[in-house]
């Protein structure tokens, strides 16, 4: 059954891709900057934390607080608005999946592939900003595709798993908006691993559970560069990545056959 | 000859819920409650579509027409039986459903093909025809949200007809567009039909099948009780859809009608005819008091309300002078030019300034009307065809 699903959606390939370029489309279309905000937004963030830490944090142990912080944020960001778009995918688009018949996970899949794109294009931007104040990047920034491609695939899982769960609960939506925002402050983004290390370190196993924290770190690991820039800002655990990835994939399987069991029923409950 | 469609033994079961629990509160607090009752739309459906079929689905409202379509093009599933079917399918279940009001009307129409499950390339090839088909020529790089209700659809429609599936499904939506466009879409269908692809579709307007359809399936509440060729399944459809026989009658019955026979040509009393025979209309009346000047007339009407003949003995310039008694008065029809469909017969007595209404009675008959001509249309005109090579 499930190599038959794959197929449809290899065959709908191309409704996935047109899917995605409409949700691209429709987000900036009856604005005049249009595609300039995605560029601008990282500009905007990279330009006010400078000034903000700056001004609050003088003196601060990490000298380039700023690319520590942009270097987890965005993929943060690219997680939660991927999520937060994919859970209302198939409860938002009733005039579809009442009157056509596609592969139904097209909705939450393109809704993530969106998001894949804006990222893409301001981790670019963010690059740029790298590149101007010749940022000494490490061998690992090749790894930049591996790691963008682990976190697709626990967000597309998690993001399967969810866009189904709320056309039965409703109530889902609203959980994930509470639920990422603790996810954000039990992620190691706006404070270094070390923070946490020297102020609860017998929990850090526990902590290093939640794949999110892994994905950031190893975000971190590539692009920070700590070797050059401080030690021990970031770590990478090696038990946490392998855990990171297992789960993953599960996630994804997990993801696409609880959307794949409950999709039958998906046009008489919206 | 293959199958593009085969429902086999298809039952379809709704829930309908009391009440819509849909947060985690009320599924908690009603857990034990079954909040639903079942309903079942569609009850052992045995269907077998042959390729190049056009088959026209009718029934009233409710009668589970909708839900076929919704589960042959998989957006439901039946909770019984199976379906298979062989072939690409377009379905056109709501016009221009997909559109995107922020994009543009050529945007619109690649995503709408592609929600269809064509690609890009053969839309390609396409969207000239489908342009032309829509008449949106000037606006099809507006955005689909200034359109009208009628390019709307119009777009919509010429996307579906234009893409070439195999089997094309069509819930109600040709009653839209112009007359015109509807002419168009017809003929449309006509040279799908001629490229043996297979046509199911939807539809309140029986006619439409009985011109396009081989085949007509009349459903009632989820069960199919008429399948064959239009010419017997509309009638049955008529006769199921007339309304309760409550005879609408008026007037202060000076003169009343006491009876009503409608003869055929040996004065036997009939309720079928065919083309071309004649039909007497034998009236008895009463008169409880004589009255001065009364007018006779009658009308035959066809389902729609549409009056198809009628006269009256103050158009044909006669008088009657003073009527006391019973009486009879009999209207000849010598030759009844109508083809096929059920027609009702309407009274009247009245006085000849028509202020006083002795006696009205409305479809107070009804006769089936048959043919032995092919011809299409209400009425039979004859007619010689002169070929000049």
């Amino acid at each position: 059954m499930m190599i038959e699903k794959i197929r449809d959606l290899w065959l709908h390939r191309e409704l996935l891709w047109n899917m995605t370029v409409k949700e691209l489309k429709v987000k900036y279309k009856r604005s005049v900057l249009g595609f300039v905000w995605s560029f601008a937004n990282p500009i905007i963030m990279i330009a006010v934390f400078s000034l903000v830490f700056a001004i609050l944090a003088k003196g601060a142990k990490m000298q380039w607080f700023v690319v520590y912080l942009m270097s987890g944020l965005l993929p943060w960001l690219f997680f939660v608005n991927s999520l937060m778009q994919s859970v209302g995918s198939v409860v938002g688009n009733p005039g579809l999946v009442k009157k056509v018949y596609f592969p139904r996970e097209i909705l939450p899949l393109a809704a993530v592939g969106a998001n894949i794109f804006h990222f893409v294009l301001q981790m670019s931007v963010f690059f740029v900003f790298l590149l101007i104040i010749r940022w000494h990047f490490s061998i690992y920034i090749l790894l930049v595709p591996l790691v963008l491609l682990l976190e697709v695939i626990f967000t597309l899982g998690l993001s399967l798993f969810l866009s189904a769960a709320n056309v039965y609960l409703r109530d889902v939506q609203h959980f994930v908006e509470v639920a990422t925002m603790a996810w954000f402050w039990l992620t190691p983004i706006v404070y270094t691993m070390s923070t946490f290390s020297s102020v609860a370190g017998k929990y850090t196993p526990i902590y290093l559970i939640n794949p999110m924290a892994d994905i950031v770190l190893m975000w971190q690991y590539i692009i920070y560069n700590p070797q050059r820039y401080g030690p021990s800002a970031v770590y990478v655990s090696p038990w946490g990545f392998v855990g990171t990835v297992i789960v993953s994939v599960v996630l994804l399987v997990f993801g696409y056959f609880f959307f794949t069991r409950t999709e039958r029923g998906f046009a008489e409950q919206i | 000859m293959a199958y593009a469609v085969e429902v086999t033994d298809v039952s379809k079961m709704f829930k309908l819920h009391h009440e819509n629990v849909k947060s985690l509160k009320e599924k908690v607090l009603f857990f034990r409650r079954r909040g639903y009752e079942e309903f079942w739309a569609l009850k052992d459906i045995d269907v077998k579509v042959e390729e190049g079929d056009t088959l026209g689905l009718i029934g009233a409202n409710g009668s589970g027409k909708t839900t076929l379509l919704k589960c042959i093009t998989k957006i439901l599933y039946p909770t019984k039986g199976r379906i298979t079917t062989s072939g690409s399918i377009a379905a056109l279940l709501e016009l221009g459903a997909g559109f995107q009001a922020d994009l543009t009307g050529r945007e619109n129409v690649y995503l709408n093909a592609s929600i269809l499950g064509f690609s890009r390339k053969e839309v390609d090839k396409k969207f000239d025809d489908i342009v032309a088909f829509s008449e949106l020529e000037r606006f099809i790089d507006n955005h689909v949200r200034n359109y009208s209700s009628g390019m709307y659809v119009r777009l919509g429609f010429a996307i579906a007809i234009n893409v070439d599936p195999d089997i094309l499904i069509i819930d109600e939506v040709l009653a839209v567009g112009d007359e015109a466009f509807q002419r168009k879409c017809l003929e449309r269908i006509n040279e799908i039909q001629n490229a043996g692809k297979t046509i199911i579709f939807v539809t309140h307007n029986v006619e439409v099948t009985q011109e396009i359809c081989n085949r007509v399936i009349m459903l009632d509440q989820g069960n199919i009780v008429k399948d064959g060729a239009p010419r017997e399944v509309v009638p049955f459809y008529h006769k199921a859809m007339e309304p309760e026989e409550e005879s609408r009658e008026r007037g202060n019955l000076r003169i009343m009608v006491t009876g009503v026979e409608l003869l055929n040509g040996e004065g036997k009393p009939a309720t079928e005819f065919y083309t071309g025979e004649s039909l007497k209309i034998r009236v008895s009346y009463l008169a409880q008091e004589p009255v001065e000047d009364p007018v006779f007339g009658f009308s035959i009407d066809d389902y729609r309300g549409f009056t198809a003949y009628g006269t009256n003995t103050g158009l044909k310039g006669m008088n009657l002078g003073t009527v006391s008694g019973e009486g009879v008065i009999e209207f000849d029809l010598k030759s009844l030019p109508m083809l096929e469909g059920r027609y009702f017969v309407n009274l009247s007595i009245h006085s000849r300034d028509e202020q006083t209404v002795y006696h009205w009675l409305d479809r107070h008959a009804t006769f089936e009307m048959n043919s032995r001509i092919n011809d299409v249309g209400l009425l039979y005109i004859p007619c010689e065809i002169l070929v000049n090579p």
